[in-house]
């Protein structure tokens, strides 16, 4: 006999048979899924944090098998630090308390190998709240802590090594400064000795003789100047120089650094135009390096023009600044040459540029001590026609 | 006489500023640092002190510090730098000397005539 209340009308069965399929397949779907993850070893473990399940990136990323860990406590992960520590347990502490816990940090393979860890325990509950177990969440990052760890000791590696080069910039300024102090005292030793057999303290020196120690004057001369300018330079890159900044009339500075030049300016037949407004203009300058700032370019003026040549100072304001500007007929710039012209120790060659003592050190200081200045020169030239230095200051009250 | 007191640390420079001096009639005493210099100003009254400023031992912005406790006649002070600028030469002009000149600009008809400016004065 049959008994058919037992069995399910037609339309019954088919509908429980296609949610019984459905159901196992969503099982069987989680299974496959966490079974079968590579990257991440996941893993249940009970309240007291025994392992009870295994999936395939578990025994890839922590060589053991579920034959060999099933049972086993996860402890095993740690260091034997982490468990003199009581790591594990505190972490299922936080779990259990807070619903889940995360940490990075080295865990060690069945091999002994250890391994960069990004770890999320997670506390199961079930609909009473009671604890069912862990799931454990186990990535390895040891590949972005490597990459991590070699940018930073690179990074270290380059911050020390911008430190040594610092440091040994300091130290090239420091053995200018000082080779430079040593080099001045002989050669202002020479210059007073020769002052005197020039200036007649020995007595009458023949004319033959004259013009050699002349030049042997000329020539230390010229020494002094580049130990000098190697001074001053080596005092700027150092950061020593301290401008003392305040207002001050800039044409009172031009007048009197024409007054000083007219004795040279005369002597090589050149004419100075000064095209100043008789008001003062004033800037916010240290005096002091500002006109030692100008007195170079009048000077490269005067040097740079042949005899008969014009050297033409300007002053004017210009919207919170004031100009000077120093203009030659000389051998000028080439538009190329332009460029390198505040470089240290280049020197441009032109049609004077053999005649002319120079270190290459001048213009580099003008600009440098301009750039003090928070301000700019601005240089326009055309070859064998002239050149105009602007120097642009900020303009004082 | 004039009495001058030349203190300068370098040797070859002590020795040409002497030839130099040795040129007027003043009579002049030499000290390598301002320690030693110090020392002389404690037994002889000079007129004039010709000083450089970066020397070992005592340097002369020292050196005028401690003169200025010790010298109540106040010797006239002419300062001679290698350098135009800088902290040392600045902190020396406050001190109230009465010239700074810069050893590689000036002559020695120049130095004279400096100094007998200011012994004159």
């Amino acid at each position: 006999m049959t008994d058919i209340t037992d069995r399910p009308a037609p339309h019954t069965k088919v509908a429980l048979q296609t949610e019984h399929k459905r159901t196992l397949t969503e099982l069987e779907r989680y299974k496959i899924l966490v079974e079968n993850v590579q990257d991440y070893a996941i893993f249940f473990m009970d309240p007291e944090g025994y392992i009870q399940t295994w999936n395939k990136g578990a025994e890839k990323n922590k060589g053991y098998t579920h034959k060999e860990i099933i049972g086993k406590h996860f402890s095993i992960f740690y260091s034997d630090q982490d468990n003199a520590d009581k790591k594990p347990e505190r972490e299922l502490e936080i779990a259990k308390k807070v619903g889940r816990v995360e940490d990075e940090d080295w865990r060690y393979r069945k091999d002994g190998s250890k391994f960069w860890a990004n770890v999320v325990i997670t506390a199961l509950y079930d609909e009473d709240q009671n604890l069912q177990g862990f799931a454990k969440v186990t990535r390895n990052l040891t590949e972005r802590k490597v990459n991590e760890d070699s940018l930073r000791s690179a990074n270290s590696l380059l911050q020390e090594q911008q430190k040594e080069l610092q440091r040994l910039n300091e130290s090239k300024d420091e053995f200018i400064s000082l080779a430079s102090h040593q080099l001045r005292t002989p050669a202002t030793a020479i210059k007073q000795l020769l002052g005197l057999i020039l200036e007649g303290f020995e007595g009458d020196v023949p004319q033959n003789i004259r013009r050699l120690l002349e030049k042997t004057y000329e020539s230390n001369e010229r020494q002094i100047g580049i130990v000098n300018g190697l001074l001053k330079v080596a005092q700027i890159d150092s950061g020593k120089v301290i401008l003392r900044k305040r207002s001050y009339d800039v044409n009172d500075v031009v007048h009197s650094l024409v007054k000083q030049y007219s004795g040279i300016i005369e002597e090589k037949s050149q004419t100075i135009s000064v095209e100043i407004h008789d008001e003062p203009l004033f800037g916010y300058i240290d005096e002091q390096y500002y006109r030692m700032a100008l007195e170079n370019l009048l000077d490269n003026a005067s040097k740079y023009t042949e005899n008969g040549g014009t050297i033409t100072i300007t002053s004017k304001a210009v919207d919170d600044t004031v100009v000077v500007g120093i203009t030659d007929t000389g051998v000028g710039i080439s538009p190329e040459n332009i460029h390198s012209l505040f470089m240290k120790f280049n020197r441009i060659p032109n049609d004077l540029s053999h005649k002319v003592a120079g270190s290459g050190l001048g213009l580099y200081w003008v600009d440098k001590v301009i750039d003090l200045h928070q301000g700019k020169i601005t240089v326009d030239s055309k070859l064998h026609e002239g050149t105009t230095f602007s120097v642009c200051v900020p303009k004082g009250m | 006489m004039r009495k001058i007191l030349l203190v300068e640390d370098e040797p070859i420079l002590r020795e040409t500023y002497g030839i130099i001096l040795s040129t007027q009639p003043y009579e002049t005493d030499y000290a390598e640092n301002g320690k030693d210099a110090l020392e002389l100003c404690k037994n002889k009254q000079y007129d004039l002190i010709l000083l450089d400023v970066m020397m070992p031992v005592m340097g002369g912005v020292e050196f005028i510090k401690s003169l200025d406790n010790l010298d109540e006649m106040k010797s006239k002070i002419i300062v001679m730098s290698n350098l135009s600028s800088g902290k040392e030469v600045e902190e020396a002009a406050q001190l109230g000397i009465q010239k700074h000149l810069l050893k590689s600009d000036i002559s020695p008809s120049q130095l004279i005539s400096e100094i007998r400016y200011y012994l004159e004065a």
